[in-house]
């Protein structure tokens, strides 16, 4: 089998070939092309094969530009259909990989170069090149027992098969969406985190992505499969405990397992009751603004204060490093687009402010009941203005107001305060929630217990302080 | 402390028990709320972290060469220390060695402080103690201050309390200095060790003072762009040259050239860390920077030496000692302005201005000490202003005209003295013979390595100014040393460390590189340039401060471009940041402790030992001072010693002659705890020092991709670091590293593209079994791979403890 005459290696991952040193162009925005790997039968797959339907690099003049499509068959015991989407997404990840050619974009959007410095070095074959790709996928992808590659250059070739892949794109982009938590009796673990997060433990499920954004339950599941030891592996479900919170006895069980014991019940889609652990590198924190009784949203590429006062790094500072902490939760962009982002809690109905360019990335998700009634730092500035707002708008979050006030009446029996009520809200949260995060600290609240022998206590200085 | 709170405090089993309360502080209204946990060593004294010490050099023992094998610190001696020997006081040869190395660092360590005293106390002066604390868009503001002392400042006057704590700690430690103190090698690398930690606080303190108050950028990957180098020095106009490393009464003078709008009428650079500092002041809003700069050190007489400074403003730290007699030659004014450095001036700091001008102008006086940065601000730029025409007038000539030079270059008789005293071993005999017959070439080459010291002068039989002539030989690439160097951003904010996190635990980040520590590379600025550019293209991080910062702003590619034009300066893979100044090391460090507190929530208040194990094991982070090294630099790489963070030195760095070395063969140095149940695990060895040496380029970027691996990583981070490691070795040094196979816990461990072959190495010539059809390691790993395991040094740290 050809040889790929030059280096392979990650370090050439963020490699830009330019116009001017570029040989040849393949597919991009001027020309079109796909990539699409089929879960096919081992005795239909030629180990190894290579078929070339069009002409080739040495058969293609300096700046020229071609269509280009790259299909891959793969086989073995424990392939199937739902490992298709995960394998293609490699491809681009390998043919960056190789020295002197660039891609972009997946699937229909592929956009190829070659430079001439590669062609120069002996860069002539796309069998080169498949060749490569065909061993890579075999030695990280262990599950992929035989694997056959056709590339095609003909643009009359490439309309017809274009035209098939986009069916296969469609079939299993619906696949994913209609794919839900109670779909499936398996949720995947993910420990890559412990070696800087020693406790956390990432659930991924249909319905919620990894806090980091970049494992789904399709590479969950595609990894386990590779290395069932691996970092990440399956949970069994279990029994359901809570349906819409997303408590399920498999996932308590590893919870309790994974963290050496610090917690043994996770609700994934719940905020306030046994949230789902935070790592560091959550791309947003939410935070409860008890005066509203609502949960705001900063992410942090938003640099001002929210407006609770506070700016994404205090609060950020509150949560992570593996432990579930009430009143804050940090997770990827990523799972406000989940149908049961924290349904346990009202989902959007809670969710009371968030920065308007964190607003505009998910707006497609946000319901169009309330799409208009979450203000941002353009509208509001502190609480008093978002509290003015909520009302203003309807915001369904009011409606637990007056749910809560009506239950004070009839508890207290206090006077109706319509005007100022908000305020008197975080009286009724539960005792653990916090108002600030300087709650969420171990309450230092004394009572040491010391056992000194031999011991010599010198105090530099103490600063004695009247309690107000 | 300021845990001490109200409620139940009991003592049981009391023993021989003394309480003793020094200082009650009268009554302060309310009771702060909610202050974090206090770790075990808030404000370690120098016994508190031996243990910590003793841990870290039972792995890294200390090495030393000596290079001179006597004592000659007291009049009992001089003592010969060789062959075994014991002095008068009967200290022997590694103790002593220690003891050098620990005077070094405190040395540093008071330089840095001493500088942040003098910082501090003008800014609360001048902007009141009340002033807030503020660097950017973070929650832990003061990383080094709170694991070290506990402290988490908010204002100015906060930062006192921690610079009494280090100033009170190096008194301490320079103590033991003396004649028949401690008396063990162990002991003193134990107090070299704590000495660099004060370092790093006393660093962050002067840093955090000044970006708080000197509208500095503030965590801003965007800072803005500077000019460096001699070539982008407008010669025409009057020039005021600053040298040093305090910026603060720099500060009045850029303030005085605005008010007074002569920015277009004079050109201000500076030299050395001032000259970055002027580069941050008052662009924390995106603002151009209102200086240039010129260089490192290395640069100061090359600069004065050609002439072109109309006054030179001193302040301290890595200022010549022969300014005043250099400038003198050429009717070059010196201002001081800093007690450290004063030149035997006169004190003029009550003076008037005119009449100090009069003085000045008219050669009365060489220069003036003026303590009155007000003054200072008025009289500089007046200065220069005045002093341009007169010393244009005087026809002050600085370096040969042509047929000087070529009158020089014929002087030489080639007898190599100059060669051998030159710090880099110049080819000067050659360079003279080509100059002399028309051909600048190996000059112009020289003087980019050429560190300016000087001593070629010193010893030239013939009185040739050696370092004029390569100058003058030089002049055509001098105009073209035009650079840009990314002003100091200050610390990497903790939205930023959240950011990078997922590159950091996939491995696509493969480590943290830091360039730091002083000028003198064996090949020039070339070499910087050649390291930061190719861990950059491998996704490293690159970070870089002072003179290395400067340094690597002086290179420019093909395209022209230098490396802060061509990658980004955000703390992200691939990208490379300029902290700043000396004094802005700190936040290396300060970045790394921010690593723990965000990823793993440990508490850093008063943690030092948790948070430096978490460093050790977990943060694939390398410093590399490729230069010189100053007394400066070798507490900043001690400090980082102490973080668990390893340095590498250069040829030059090399010759303190000290090193701290661990031994990959002996599989017993090679544990950790688990934390989770306090078992022992087998590690690989790295980081494999602490404080180790390479000689050359080539030897160097193996050696930096191996030991960026930690304990903990994971597979696919593994699986990166190896795969660097073994592509810097065959490319660098043409074969795979011999050890490659210890990294490996499994397969998934192994680089990508060659784990087909590695595989089959490992079976034929390791002995491992190999499962072919799963592509598995059945046997052979001396260590269990384990994601969750938890490697800790410190027993106490495991849960069963």
């Amino acid at each position: 089998m050809a040889e790929f005459p030059l280096e392979i290696s990650p370090m050439f991952e963020g490699e830009r070939i330019r116009k001017n040193d570029m040989y040849v162009e393949l597919a991009g925005p001027k020309s079109k092309g796909f990539e699409l790997v089929r879960a096919t039968d081992s005795d239909e797959i030629e180990d190894g094969k290579f078929t070339l339907i069009g002409p080739d690099i040495s058969e293609m003049e300096e700046g020229s530009r071609y269509p280009f499509a790259m299909i891959y068959k793969i086989g073995g015991e424990l392939v199937e259909p739902d490992l298709e989407a995960i394998v293609e997404r490699r491809n681009h990840d390998f043919y960056n990989y190789m020295q002197g050619v660039m891609h972009l974009n997946q699937r229909y959007d592929i956009w190829v170069r070659l430079s001439k410095d590669a062609v120069n070095k002996g860069l002539n074959s796309f069998e080169q090149m498949a060749a490569a790709m065909m061993s890579l996928f075999k030695n990280e992808l262990s599950f992929i027992e035989k694997i056959e590659a056709v590339y095609i250059t003909d643009p009359e070739e490439i309309d017809k098969e274009l035209e098939n892949a986009m069916e296969i794109y469609k079939e299993r982009d619906e696949r994913t969406a209609n794919l839900h938590d109670e779909d499936v009796d398996t949720f995947y673990g993910c420990t890559l985190c412990q070696s800087f997060a020693p406790s956390n433990v990432c659930v991924i499920t249909p319905d919620r992505i990894s806090l980091c954004g970049a494992i789904n339950w399709f590479d969950g599941r595609a990894a386990a499969k590779v290395d069932p030891e691996g970092p990440q592996f399956p949970i069994e479900k279990g029994e359901v405990i809570d349906e819409v919170g997303g408590e399920y006895s498999g996932v308590n069980e590893a919870a309790k397992s994974l963290s050496g014991g610090e917690f043994d019940r996770i609700k994934l889609h719940s905020f306030f009751e046994y949230p789902h652990t935070s790592c560091g590198c959550f791309e947003v924190v939410g935070f409860y603004i008890p005066e509203v009784d609502g949960i705001g949203w900063v992410d942090r590429d938003f640099t001002g204060n929210a407006p609770n006062g506070l700016p994404f790094s205090t609060m950020a500072g509150q949560t992570g490093g593996g432990k579930q902490v009430v009143g804050f939760l940090g997770i990827g962009i990523n799972y406000f687009r989940s149908p049961k982002f924290l349904q346990a809690d009202g989902g959007w109905d809670r969710v009371v402010w968030m920065p308007s360019h964190l607003k505009e990335k998910v707006v497609d998700y946000i319901p169009e009941d309330v799409v208009n009634k979450i203000p941002t730092e353009q509208d509001v500035g502190d609480i008093s203005e978002l509290e003015t707002y909520l009302k203003e708008t309807e915001h369904p979050v009011i409606e637990r107001w007056s749910e809560e006030e009506e239950e004070t009446e009839a508890e207290e029996e206090q006077p109706e305060q319509p005007e100022s009520a908000p305020s008197q809200y975080m009286t009724q949260m539960p005792a653990s929630m916090p108002s600030a995060p300087s709650w969420t600290s171990s309450a230092s609240s004394g009572g040491v217990k010391v056992t000194l022998k031999n011991a010599k206590v010198s105090i530099d200085r103490i600063i004695v302080k009247n309690k107000e | 402390m300021s845990n001490v709170t109200t409620g139940k405090f009991s003592i049981e089993d009391l023993e021989n028990v003394q309480v003793t309360i020094e200082n009650i502080v009268g009554a302060i209204e309310e009771v702060e709320e909610t202050e974090e946990e206090m770790g075990v060593t808030p404000k370690p004294g120098i016994s508190s972290l031996r243990h910590w010490d003793f841990n870290l050099l039972n792995r890294y023992e200390p090495i030393y060469t000596p290079m001179c094998d006597q004592c000659c610190y007291c009049t009992f001696g001089k003592c010969d220390l060789s062959g075994n020997k014991e002095g008068a006081c009967g200290i022997d040869m590694k103790a002593h060695q220690a003891r050098e190395f620990l005077l070094r660092v405190i040395t540093g360590a008071s330089a840095h402080t001493g500088h942040g005293r003098h910082l501090l106390h003008h800014l609360i002066e001048k902007y009141g103690r009340d002033h807030p604390i503020d660097v950017g868009s973070s929650n832990l503001k003061t990383p080094v201050m709170q694991t070290v002392t506990g402290y988490k400042p908010e204002t100015l006057g906060d930062l006192e309390k921690a610079l009494d704590y280090v100033e009170e700690q190096i008194t301490q430690l320079l103590a033991t200095i003396h004649m028949g103190q401690e008396g063990e090698a162990i002991d003193f690398e134990s107090k070299a060790l704590h000495g660099g930690m004060l370092d790093h606080v006393g660093m962050e303190i002067s840093d955090i003072a000044q970006i708080s108050c000197l509208k500095m950028p503030k965590s801003d990957p965007e800072s803005p762009l500077a000019e460096i180098g001699m070539g982008c020095i407008d010669s025409s106009k009057p020039m005021l040259l600053t040298i040093g490393h305090n910026v603060s009464g720099v500060t009045n003078i850029i303030d005085y050239i605005d008010e007074q709008g002569l920015s277009d009428d004079i050109e201000i650079a500076g030299l050395c860390c001032t000259a970055i500092d002027m580069t941050r002041y008052n662009t924390d809003e995106g603002d151009e920077p209102k200086s240039k700069v010129i260089g490192s050190l290395a640069k100061e007489l090359k600069m004065i030496r050609s002439g072109v400074p109309d006054v030179i403003v001193v302040d301290e730290q890595c200022v010549r000692a022969d300014i005043l007699r250099e400038a003198q030659r050429l009717s070059i004014p010196v201002i001081s302005t800093n007690d450290k450095i004063m030149y035997g001036l006169k004190d003029r700091s009550n003076d008037n201005v005119d009449e100090i001008l009069g003085d000045l102008e008219s050669g009365n006086e060489p220069g003036a000490l003026i303590l009155d940065f007000d003054k200072l601000g008025e009289l500089a730029p007046r200065l220069a202003m005045d002093m341009a025409p007169i010393r244009e007038e005087k026809g002050i000539k600085s370096l040969p005209t042509s047929e000087e030079l070529q009158e020089l270059t014929e002087r030489c008789v080639h007898c190599k003295e100059c060669e051998l005293v030159c710090p880099t071993n110049l080819s000067i005999s050659d360079a003279m013979s080509a100059a002399e017959s028309g051909d600048f070439a190996p000059f112009e080459e020289l003087h980019d390595k050429c560190v300016a010291c000087g001593r070629c002068e010193q010893v030239c039989p013939k009185d040739i100014p050696v370092l004029n002539v390569i100058e003058k030989s030089a002049q055509r690439v001098i105009r073209e040393e035009k650079g840009k160097l990314r002003s100091g951003r200050g610390q990497v904010s903790d939205p930023e460390i959240r950011e990078e996190g997922v590159n950091l635990v996939l491995g696509t980040t493969p480590g943290i590189i830091a360039l730091v520590g002083c000028s003198n590379y064996p090949e020039g600025t070339k070499d910087l340039y050649r390291i930061a550019d190719e861990m950059l293209k491998r996704n490293y991080i690159v970070v870089v401060s002072g003179c290395s910062a400067m340094d690597l702003g002086m290179y420019r590619n093909e395209d022209g471009n230098t490396l802060y034009e061509e990658y980004p300066g955000k703390f992200i893979k691939g990208n490379l940041l300029n902290v700043g100044s000396c004094v802005s090391n700190s936040h290396i460090t300060g970045t790394a402790i921010k690593v723990a507190s965000i990823f793993a929530q440990r508490n850093v208040t008063g943690n030092f030992e948790e948070i430096a194990d978490y460093i050790l094991n977990r943060i694939g982070a390398v410093g590399v001072a490729w230069g010189a090294y100053s007394q400066k630099a070798s507490s900043i790489a001690t400090g980082c010693n102490r973080f668990g963070i390893p340095v590498i030195i250069g040829p030059h760095g090399s010759k303190y002659r000290r090193a701290l070395i661990g031994k990959p063969y002996d599989k017993d140095k090679w544990t950790v705890y688990d934390a989770r149940n306090g078992e022992e695990l087998q590690i690989p060895p790295s980081p494999e020092f602490l404080l180790s040496t390479v000689e050359s380029v080539e030897e160097l970027m193996p050696m930096l991709a191996k030991n960026c691996m930690r304990p903990s990583d994971n597979n696919m981070g593994r699986m990166i670091k190896l795969t660097n490691y073994i592509e810097l070795s065959e490319k660098y040094l043409g074969v795979m590293p011999e050890d490659w196979y210890q990294f490996v816990r499994t397969e998934t461990d192994l680089p990508l593209t060659k784990r087909g072959d590695l595989l089959k190495k490992l079976e034929s010539e390791h002995g491992w079994e190999i499962d072919w059809k799963k592509k598995k390691i059945i046997s052979g790993p001396s260590m269990k791979f384990d994601v969750s395991s938890q490697p800790t040094n410190v027993k106490r740290l495991c849960k069963e403890a």
